[in-house]
């Protein structure tokens, strides 16, 4: 496929930082070979191991192409009631869309520099942004203006979460240090000096007792949240350096990417590592991977090569690639209601992609 | 749930100063959920703090006079504040108003001393006069009822006998019945439900009582009296109140219930010869039999355990149980210093810690509902957080590093440093991860059960869930309030 088959079709609107439709009968011809129908198709070809036939499928297909963003993308995040979708790049703003038409909603500008990852509050009415500026900001979405700015970064701040009840906020700067912010005052509550390197990753339990954090130093730390003490370190090999990690949605579990192309979930009580989902290339950049819950249990992250991946969590195998972009694509979310998942890819594409699953279509 | 990554030692007893928050606090007290503390103040506002972020979150502002008690509702959502003002205030916190407005305001006509929901619905409320009355307030559409709690009295040879005040009520955790302590020494059991008097207790030599305390499974009761002792005593199981006869008792029934009839149904429902089908370990009182007369229980109770402190007998102003009910804490009103004591309930109630906390007196104290934590309150308005430090491991900072308390000789395993086939290896571990996992269920917070069983087999019960209030953990979330006050440094 020409990788620069995406860029075309939308040379009109690249401009106006708007979004193109792909529902738009006349795109999908020359934009995307193998067009929502065939894709299911194809998989068989793809899987490691012969189909089982009885396992179901994900049945993924393009809906929108969101252009706007002038840099590389870092992040997309679907709010928790699944309305918006925030994106982020290395451009000093979040962009804020509607996954649903694929409309470009709203910039939230205030920083001064790059930024590296998004976080909603549980209730989707607040939007916390980790930038280069060293500084967090925490946004009101309704009024798209800057609630807070969280300030004690020393370095470039590279993650953050909120916890379920957002009254905390968790984020991993450049230095090494894990922050923990009261959301509501804007203060630095604890600082763990949890790693030597880039924190990439953090993120809390379902009951905030605990945080995670990974880095480029290799490990994975396990923190207690109210006294800030480690309670566990995972390590992985020496190639396998991590670089996003986070809790299963029931918290007994914990999924890490790491640059030996292997996503890995692990039980942290035993320290045992339960499953790896390979097949797809990640060696150099920071990809996040994602659980979809919402129909059947997947595990979805972007590659180098271009694709994203979709694994069945128990087989491990791979069950649905996503083609599309045109260069890496680092960011990924699933919706949390809806199967739906958001892509977002860097330098020559900078588009975000949305992702739909109806179901099994009677063969077109 | 992470209770053996984070606590691998069984839970002890708090023994360290965690915090301390600056809140002019009278009392305060945990909410179920443990993530929230409430503080009440003398100018008649309530303060509630978040324990995670260690700061104020809202402020409930609806009493002129000070207040007297505080209570939460089983899953955290309504609280209810007592004051001197005559006054008992509900609030809802999952209203969105900021600031919070009353949800409820109950009016009395003297000043409240104290005031508590019934574990199963908070529409349902318990509230204690200083003139030493105690009322049923019941909230509910189809009950909307207030009702004095009447002892009834033994009908002797003297003219008037004379009342004796109530001085504390609380609900027993299955909100069956509810317990009243009396300046007589007496503890009187009441049916939450028909309001009359079940049964009364004396208590020999205790004075007049001064608090009482459940442990969380309702098993156990602490009381406080002015002869400065602790009692615990065990909590006896009472008849069904449709087996208790009901020959004389339609008289002290209809003092009790104060104008109210009791329903005729829940009498005509006994059978006979359901007084002989009482559970073994429950009360049985044969003089009931012989004359037919009260329609009450009345019995001494003999403690298990008098906890005092023998040197300097110093009075109690609080007492709590632990979660799991092994500890009991006592907050000494030693006035030049902040002591607890804590007594070890399953070692046959020795004392196992005495904690100091410093030179400020205590004034109340609370044990948190499922952690090993203790707030109390100092008389300068201070809520210290007691916790069990955890020693600093820092084994966990290396992966696969594992600390030994002491030395050992490391036996080498037979197979410890033999090769294997690399491939072997890796088709043990692609066989090992076949298994199935469960990423998104079994976290859930599921409620936790109240004591007493459920509504099917109890018809106190199933009176009480009628017109639920709406209390349902799932229901609601505290919703975060951004501090727009002061630190903010918003450009």
């Amino acid at each position: 496929m020409d990788p620069l088959a995406g860029m075309d079709d939308s040379s009109t609107d690249d401009d106006t930082a708007s979004q193109t439709t792909e529902d738009d009968p006349q795109v999908p011809e020359h934009h995307l070979p193998p067009a929502p129908a065939p894709l299911p198709a194809q998989i068989p070809s793809t899987a490691r191991v012969p189909a089982p036939a009885a396992r179901e499928k994900p049945h993924y297909a393009l809906r929108h192409t969101l252009r706007g963003h002038a840099e590389s993308i870092s992040a997309v995040k679907f709010s928790p009631d699944g309305k918006l979708l925030a994106s982020c790049g290395a451009e000093k703003v979040v962009k804020i869309w509607s996954p649903e038409t694929g409309e470009f909603l709203r910039n939230l500008s205030g920083h001064t520099a790059g930024l590296s990852d998004i976080a909603w509050s549980s209730d989707s009415v607040f939007l916390a942004s980790a930038s280069d500026d060293m500084h967090i900001r925490i946004w009101d979405i309704e009024t798209g203006l800057t609630h807070k700015i969280l300030k004690g970064h020393t370095k470039w701040v590279f993650c953050l979460n909120y916890n379920t009840a957002s009254n905390l906020l968790v984020s991993g700067g450049c230095d090494g240090d894990v922050r923990i912010w009261n959301a509501a005052r804007g203060k630095c509550m604890k600082t763990l000096h949890a790693h030597l390197d880039y924190v990439t990753a953090v993120h809390f339990n379902r009951d905030a007792t605990l945080i995670v954090s990974c880095a480029l130093d290799g490990l994975i730390r396990i923190w207690n949240t109210s006294d800030g003490q480690c309670l566990k370190t995972l390590a992985e090999g020496h190639d396998a350096i991590c670089q996003h990690v986070q809790f299963s949605p029931n918290s007994k579990y914990i999924l890490s990417t790491a640059h030996d192309s292997a996503i890995r979930l692990w039980d942290y009580q035993t320290t045992r590592c339960l499953k790896t989902y390979t097949g797809h290339v990640n060696s150099k950049y920071c990809i996040s991977a994602c659980f979809s819950v919402t129909g059947g249990k997947w595990i979805v992250a972007g590659s180098e090569d271009h694709k994203t991946y979709i694994w069945d969590l128990q087989t491990r195998e791979i069950v649905q690639i996503l083609e599309g972009h045109t260069d890496v694509v680092v960011a990924v979310a699933t919706h949390p209601t809806q199967n739906m998942i958001a892509t977002g890819s860097i330098d020559s594409d900078l588009a975000i992609r949305i992702w739909v699953d109806r179901g099994p279509r009677p063969s077109a | 749930m992470n209770e053996s990554l984070i606590n691998p030692f069984s839970i002890s007893h708090p023994t360290a100063v965690q915090t301390s928050l600056f809140a002019t606090a009278l009392f305060a007290k945990f909410d179920p959920s443990g993530r929230y503390i409430a503080a009440g103040r003398a100018n008649g506002s309530a303060e509630i703090w978040d324990l995670e972020t260690r700061a104020p979150i809202r402020w409930l502002d609806g009493h002129v006079k000070a207040l007297t008690s505080l209570d939460w509702s089983r899953n955290s959502r309504f609280i209810l504040t007592s004051a001197k003002d005559w006054n008992v205030v509900i609030w809802d916190l999952a209203s969105k108003s900021d600031p919070l407005q009353r949800h409820n305001t109950i009016r009395f006509d003297a000043p409240v001393a104290s005031a508590s929901f019934h574990p199963r619905n908070s529409q349902v409320i318990l509230a204690l006069l200083t003139t030493g009355d105690a009322y049923v307030v019941d909230l509910r559409k189809e009950h909307r009822s207030r009702t004095e709690l009447y002892e009834v009295l033994e009908e002797s040879e003297e003219e008037e006998p004379s009342r004796p005040g109530m001085t504390c009520a609380r609900f027993d955790p299955s909100g069956k019945h509810i317990f009243v302590g009396t300046t007589a020494g007496s503890l009187l059991v009441f049916n939450t439900r028909t309001k009359t008097m079940i049964a009364r207790h004396k208590i020999s030599g205790a004075g007049t009582m001064k608090g009482l305390e459940f442990s969380k499974s309702g098993r156990r009761l602490v009381t406080n009296s002015s002869d400065r002792t602790l009692r615990q005593f065990v909590v006896p199981t009472y008849p069904h109140p449709s087996s208790i006869p009901p020959i004389n008792a339609g008289v002290n029934m209809k003092m009790a219930v104060d104008g109210e009839e009791p329903e005729p149904g829940a009498i005509d429902e006994q059978e006979p010869g359901a007084i002989d089908e009482q559970e073994p370990g429950s009360i049985d009182e044969p003089q009931q039999h012989e004359n037919q007369e009260p329609g009450y229980i009345e019995q001494e109770l003999e403690p298990t355990h008098r906890f005092s402190d023998p040197i300097s007998k110093t009075a109690w102003h609080a007492m709590s149980y632990s979660p799991d009910g092994e500890w009991l804490a006592g907050g000494a009103a030693d006035p030049a210093g902040h002591k607890i004591y804590i007594w070890d309930i399953s070692n046959d109630g020795q004392l196992a810690s005495a904690l100091d906390g410093g030179r400020e007196p205590l004034s109340h104290l609370h044990w948190h509902h499922t952690k090993s934590c203790i707030a109390s309150t100092t008389i300068h308005g201070n809520i210290l957080i007691w916790h069990c430090p955890s020693p600093e491991r820092w084994g966990a900072f290396a992966g696969g590093f594992e600390e030994v308390d002491e030395n050992v000789e490391y036996e080498e395993k037979e197979d410890e440093f033999d090769i294997e086939d690399a491939a072997v290896i890796f088709a043990r571990k692609m066989k090992a991860e076949e298994e199935e996992v469960d990423i998104d269920t079994g976290s859930e917070p599921v409620a936790k059960p109240i004591p007493g069983g459920t509504s099917a087999d109890d018809e106190d019960i199933a009176w009480a869930e009628e017109e639920p209030d709406g209390d349902d953990k799932l229901g609601w979330a505290m919703h975060v309030v951004m501090d727009d006050g002061e630190g903010d440094d918003y450009l």
